[in-house]
Formats: C-alpha cells, structure tokens, sequence
C-alpha cells in the first residue's frame, strides 16, 4: 500500500527523516519496496510503498494505523484524530428511519446513517491532495470522503444515494440464482448464492464489501444519503471478488479480516467530515451488531519467548513494549518452580481489538522479536543427539551418477514437462502440459543440441545422462543414458541393482569455486587447417603462430586434432572455432582470417594444405 | 588414443553435494520425497487453509484427474513427512535437509522457470531457536558464497512460522533476498503429531538455482533444464 509521508505525519509529528523511517520499517515491520518523492501544488512529499502482508492487513492497511505502529516502535507522540472528530448538530429529524435488516450471519455488523440535503461538489484541496498522493482519483465530495476514510483508518465505506433506494430500509442477505447486478463501473454480474450482497425490496444494491451497484448510485444530482460501515465475513468476501473478477480496495481489506470495532470511530469519522464540508443534515446511526467479538486475552511467559528467540529478554524490556504498544496488562508472578531463576513468570494481556494477529504465545515471540529487532539474536550451531540415517535414495543416486561420470558420460537436466503423456497439467502457462513419461524424449533433444555443438565442446563424441523423475503414470526415479544414437532408461533401483551402497557423502571440491564462463549466444563457425613442416618443427610452434593470428574470436582451439610423419615432413591439422559474444559472424570475416594465418605460415616456408 | 575421460557433473547436482555436505556435517539427515504431492503435505501440515491465498491455484500446478494432488510448489513438505516421522520413531530432536525439484505455474524468463531446485530444512527438539536458525543459515551461506557473506533477518509472514523471516544475505555489496524462514508454527507441529508444548523448531527454504547463479555468474536460470553441455564446466 502507499503511504503519504506528509499525511502520517498528521499523526506522528516527530516521525523520523524518511531515510532512517524505511530502515527502521524493513527491520521492524515490513519490507519497502519503494520511495518516491512526489510533488503536490508545490508541497514536496514522500510516498512509501510498504508491502503489508496477511498478518498485519487487519489493523495496517491505512495511515492512522501505521502511525499508530509508528509511534508505538518508535516511542514518539501519537495525535489520536478520533478525539477531534466533529461531531453532526442534533437535528430533528425525529427517530431515524432506515431499516436494517441483516439475513445472514456473514454480516457480522452494519452501521447505517441517513444524512439529507447534502450538496454534491469537489473536494477541499487537502482531501484531493491526500487523494492523489497515493494515486486516488477524486471524484466528489461524498465519493472521495468515503474513499479517504478507508485510506485513514482502514474501514470501507461506501455511500447509496437514498431517493434511489426502493422501501426504507436495506437488506443483507445471499443473492439468489439469477440475480444480476451492474456495476458502478458498468461491468453485469451473474450473481450466485455464494454472494452476499446489500439489496432492497427489489433490487441488488452492492454487492457486499466489494463494490457498489450502478441503481443506487451517488452522482452530481443526489440529494440524501446512506452511509454503510460494515463488517463482512472475510472468506465470503474474497471468494465472491475471486469470482467475479474485482478485486478492490474493499474487498483487500475484508479479506484480510477487520475487527467489527472499528466501526463506531470510523462512522464518526466521516460523520465529521461531512460536518466540516458544511453540509447535510444527520440521522441517528442505526447499528445492527449481532457478531460483538469478545475480548481476548493472551497469556504468554518470558522464559517461552526468549527461549523461542534463542535470545534473553529481560522484564524490562517486554514491560517497555507492552506499554508503548498500549497492551493492557498484568504480570503473572514467578511460580514456586522458577522462584530463584532469572525469567519466571509473565504477563497476561488484554489484546485490542485491531491486534488479529496476536493469538498465542508464538504471536507475542515475533512481537517482542521484531520490535527488539533480529539484529539482537546472536547465531549459534545447535548441536542435537540425533543420529542421521543414509537416506537410501539419494544414495542410490549419487552412486548412479558416479559411475555414468567414470565411464564418461556427462550429466543433463531436461524438462519434467512435455508435450505428450498419461499426466495433463492443468492451465498451465507453457504449451508443455503433460508429465514427461520417460527421460528418453528429453535426453534425445539434448543429445541432438550437444552433437550439433561438438566443435565447441571440443569432444569426439557426445555421451550424456540424465536421473530424474517421470511418470508412468505413478511417479518413478529413472536413469537414461545414450549409446551412440540409443537411449537406454532404466529404473533407478533395477541400474542399482546388485551394488553395495556403501555411501559416504564426499562432493567434488568441497570448499573451491570454480570459476563459470558463459557462453556466446551467436551461432560459430569451425575451420581446420593443416600444414607440412620439416619434421623437427614441434606442433607448439605451429600452435603459436595459428593463435598469435587467428585474432580475439576464437572460443577454441587451436587444437591439434590430427598428426602424421612421411618421409621427413610432419603433418600438423588443427581445428579453430569462432564465435562472437556480439553477433553472427560471416564466412566472409572468418575467410579473411584464415588467409592470414595462411600467410604467415607459409612466411615459415611451411607448405599449408 | 582415446583415454576414457571423466563425465562432467551438472552443476547443480555439483553445488547439491557441497550443500549436503554442509548440513550433514552439521548432524542433519537427507531427505527426499515424492515430486507429486498430496495437498495435505504440501499446504493442510503447513497450516496453509484452504481459504488462504497461496492455496489459489495459478500458481499450484494441478493434474487432470488427481484430485487432492499437487506438483510441489516447496519442498517444505518433504522436510514435514521426515519430521513426522522421526517423531513416530521416537527420533526427536531431529534435523533435516532436501534439495529438490519444486514447480510452479508462471511465465519463464531469466529469473522464473515451471521447475527449480529448492533446499529446505528443519530441525525440531526442546530449545531449538532463532539463534540456532541464525548460525545454521549463516554458516551455510558463508559456505556456498564465501566467508564476506553477511546474514541478515527481516520481519516477514508465512502460515506456516511464528515468527516469520525473510533471510537476506549480502553479496557482493548488496542485500538479496535469499528466502523465507522461522519458528514452526504450533499448529504445524500437530499438524505433524508433534506436541508444540515440548517441541518447538526452525524450518527454511531457499531457492538452489539461485545459489548457483550468484555463486558462479550464471545468468539465466532456464540454462540450467536445457541439456546443453556447455554448462557443465567444474
């Protein structure tokens, strides 16, 4: 999500300088994927892509919630907003009259608030301004207070022109076969009884905690309003936008889980808003909360969290963050079998609502872990009294490999895919869609790739092997090797068979590296060239004056490939391949050089064949 | 005359065994399992809902016809069945290691491949920590990258660990994500008939090709599954 450094620090005055803020957030809370220096109407600010992930999407995803974090780890003043909210004049308008009516238990609350005689306009300037800094277009006044409040506390709102709701009152219930609703953006959904929707007495209105429909829309011309604020069942919420293809700011939100709580400030919230806009005339809220979630305690002891951390913490510093964070709390005392040690003990805490992710013991251990900051944990070698078997497999493997490497053959890895089998991959996203039922059609490929490159490998011939798994149709470990032309495959365990597994893990060159050389991506081209000398010229001579002229090219070679003696003359026949990590050489280039080296063998008095 | 030379080693199967032999020296056991993987090992054990979002499906390859099946998307669940069944045996504490083939279903390109190599571990016993997940992983990367590697451990969120890590390492004079790692969720060790009130223990798993791309410059991944000998050059 985007965060408005300008609009966080509304809540968090003494924030750190935007540098150190992404170093203490990547160590502390969530990586940053990015931070961009915006400008607004001449007011510089910060923009931080901060990737919050599902544990901490119940209570993070706005920017009262992260500076809420914010000043919590990092120990400055919070402004709380909720405080400071206009509160809407009482009007009398009598009791209120919208109608909830909530028909299934995938509703856990909804708040509703008719508000007349609204007058639909732009934006103040600093709301188009919160808006944009985090790539929200703004729309009007009642649309964009809507979407700004998601974007501060972290509750969807959403807003139904009221004259064009049919009846007083709305309905949340599963929509039923056949129902349709079009979108604010104008797409038709086929709705199913797996969606929950918001509806009157004659039509599906919203389609619920995703998005708005089209009939109850608020334009430039409306009138009066309902304000939801709702809490729906995450599971509902994300199957139906999965389904339907809309994933929404919304539906991020309920997917991830809301507490039901935070209903009452956010509804305050836009109340004020409005309020400040000057405009409206405010019913009473009509709260329907039949899920009211409990409150939850957590009891956790400090010899379970540094022992999980593999680090001692001490009461001190668990009590410094339990204030900081705000966690209600009461220490539970040492037990009589602890009495005399260090850590016994711990504390028992009420944990606020917004906290979803803090169930168990193991929640608090990344809590106190990551606000101390990992940094603090100090590595060491576990040693444990277990004693490892030979893992019968891989032994067999390994002993499989060896010996195709001692007689010569070279290992491969082909594609578990291809294009013909008994195992169909499912949408898969290369044309490659069944389960490979042999290795021979993959080591038949490689086999053709590696002769057509013998120059270059600088081999006579190519024998190669590969151990994998196929599936005939059940899985199976095979090994494949050639034999010129023909591809031998065999069970793993029938090529093992008649051995002695007597395994002992040694790698090759446990320690070195190797160095590793890519290779051109041009095709090369290969010469040979052969010429007599008097028989006492050795083939280094001949070898240096090829190099010395066959220019920077060449990616073998020269290579002596052929000798022979007649009389007192000596044949020597070399074998060079070019090729450009740039780009396609031509005969024409690679002939010119070969005419040089021609010449200045035969400036030798060597006669070139 | 043609002396019989030696074959040459792919190079993952190379860095596989200095890998191993880093974990084995370390008391770790290999293990190994099916490339076909039930659901249950592959997301259920690992607390990995059937609501959750790693559960959707574009990125799981699944087979006609094999219903509760999968390709493994980690070789987390090969780890998962060992532990279980150490435990069964009566083999606790235990540690184990995988190298292995995992798949997933998403466009190829220099970095992504539909099969990769993954190292996954887990050690489980009655004061396994942070601390030991720290030594184990920087010991390991010290070995496969060189000593001038530093370790680093970022807060991050898996179903399956509390708490959870991204591991970064430093190579090169830059930060890069190696992988994610933690504390085995509770809910896993039952899941795996472990009592969490006595057990408790690390897991991680790291992309291998990776490994071997930054160790030796290689830089694509797909070289690695195109059967070109080119390749092998240790």
């Amino acid at each position: 999500m985007l965060y408005s450094y300008n609009w966080l620090k509304w809540y968090i005055p003494e924030a750190l300088d935007p540098e150190k803020l992404a170093d203490v957030l990547t160590y502390h809370l969530a990586e940053v994927e990015n931070v961009e220096h915006r400008v607004f109407n001449n007011e510089e600010d910060l923009i931080f892509d901060i990737k919050i992930l599902p544990n901490r999407a119940h209570d993070l995803l706005s920017h009262q919630g992260l500076a809420r974090e914010l000043a919590s780890l990092l120990n400055i003043k919070f402004i709380d907003p909720t405080l400071k909210y206009k509160i809407p004049p009482s009007t009398n308008l009598g009791q209120a009259q919208l109608k909830i009516k909530i028909e299934t238990d995938k509703c856990r609350r909804y708040m509703g608030r008719i508000v007349r005689n609204i007058k639909i306009g732009p934006s103040p300037d600093w709301v188009v301004k919160h808006l944009e800094s985090i790539e929200q277009r703004s729309i009007n006044n009642v649309v964009d207070a809507a979407n700004l409040v998601m974007f501060d506390c972290g509750q969807p709102i959403h807003c139904f022109d009221l004259d064009k709701v049919s009846g007083n009152g709305l309905i949340i219930r599963m929509a039923r076969k056949g129902e349709a609703m079009t979108t604010l953006d104008n797409k038709n959904l086929k709705l199913t009884p797996n969606d929950m929707v918001i509806a009157d007495d004659k039509n599906v209105l919203g389609l619920a905690g995703i998005k708005g429909g089209k009939i109850a829309e608020v334009d430039a011309n409306t009138k009066n309003i309902i304000i939801e604020v709702a809490n729906f069942d995450p599971i509902s919420v994300r199957k139906s936008a999965r389904y339907h293809g809309l994933p929404t700011n919304a539906s991020k939100r309920f997917e991830n889980e809301l507490t039901s709580e935070t209903g009452a400030p956010t509804m305050r919230e836009i109340s004020g808003l409005l309020v400040e806009y000057g405009t409206g005339e405010f019913e009473e809220i009509v709260d329907e909360y039949s899920q009211k979630p409990e409150t939850r305690t957590l009891s956790f002891s400090i010899e379970k969290i540094s022992k999980i951390l593999g680090l001692k913490v001490s009461e001190k510093e668990i009590e410094e963050i339990l204030i900081r964070y705000h966690f209600k709390y009461n220490p539970y005392p040492t037990s009589p079998l602890h009495k005399g040690e260090e850590t016994g003990g711990g504390y028992k805490i009420t944990v606020p609502p917004m906290r979803l992710d803090l169930e168990i013991e193991e929640d608090m251990a990344e809590e106190i872990g990551r606000v101390l900051g990992y940094d603090k944990v100090k590595g060491t070698i576990p040693r444990v009294s277990f004693t490892p078997k030979v893992n019968q497999t891989y032994a067999k493997i390994v002993w499989a490999r060896n010996k195709l490497l001692n007689e010569g053959y070279s290992e491969v890895m082909t594609s578990s895919f291809c294009m013909k089998g008994k195992m169909e991959v499912l949408a898969s996203a290369s044309d490659k869609n069944f389960l490979r039922i042999n290795l021979l059609e993959g080591l038949k490929e490689s086999l053709k790739l590696n002769k057509n490159n013998l120059p270059l490998l600088g081999l006579r011939e190519i024998k190669i092997f590969e151990i994998g798994t196929v599936w005939v149709p059940d899985e199976a470990m095979h090994v494949a090797y050639n034999d010129g032309d023909k591809i031998i495959e065999l069970n793993l365990d029938d090529f093992c068979k008649d051995t002695n597994l007597n395994f002992k893990l040694e790698p090759r060159a446990y320690g070195l590296a190797p160095a590793f050389r890519m290779w051109p991506l041009f095709p090369f081209i290969v010469r040979d060239i052969a010429v007599w000398v008097p028989g006492e010229v050795e083939s280094e001579k001949v070898y240096k004056v090829i190099k010395e002229n066959a220019g920077d090219m060449v990616v073998r070679g020269p290579e002596l490939f052929d000798t022979f003696t007649k009389d007192s003359k000596t044949s020597y026949a070399f074998r060079i391949v070019f090729q450009s990590y740039k780009k396609t050489l031509t005969d024409a280039e690679i002939n010119e050089i070969m005419q040089k080296i021609s010449e200045k063998l035969k400036s030798f008095g060597w006669e070139v064949r | 005359m043609d002396e019989l030379k030696q074959g040459t080693i792919h190079p993952l199967s190379f860095l596989a065994e200095e890998a191993y032999k880093v974990f084995t020296d370390m008391g770790f056991e290999i293990a190994t399992g099916p490339e076909l993987e039930s659901e249950w090992y592959n997301f259920d054990v690992l607390n990995v809902s059937k609501d959750h979002p790693a559960r959707d499906m574009q990125d799981t390859f699944i087979i006609k016809g094999e219903k509760e099946k999968v390709l493994r998307t980690h070789t987390t669940s090969v780890t998962g069945r060992a532990v279980e069944q150490a435990n069964k045996d009566g083999r606790m504490p235990c540690a184990f290691i995988s190298i292995g083939k995992v798949f997933r279903n998403e466009a190829t390109d220099a970095t992504h491949e539909m099969q990769f190599y993954q190292i996954d571990g887990a050690m489980v016993g009655e004061n396994i920590s942070v601390a030991d997940m720290k030594g184990v992983l920087t010991h390991f990367y010290k070995k496969m990258l060189g000593e001038e590697i530093e370790i680093e451990f970022r807060p991050s969120f898996f179903p399956f660990t509390e708490p959870s890590i991204e591991v970064f390492a430093k190579f090169k004079g830059k930060w890069l994500e190696m992988g994610g790692s933690g504390m085995l969720h509770p809910n896993v060790l039952r899941n795996l008939r472990i009592d969490p009130k006595k057990f408790q223990g690390f897991a991680f798993g790291h992309g291998f090709d990776r490994i071997a791309m930054l160790k030796w410059g290689i830089p694509d991944i797909r070289l690695f599954y195109q059967g070109d000998l080119r390749l092998n050059q240790f």
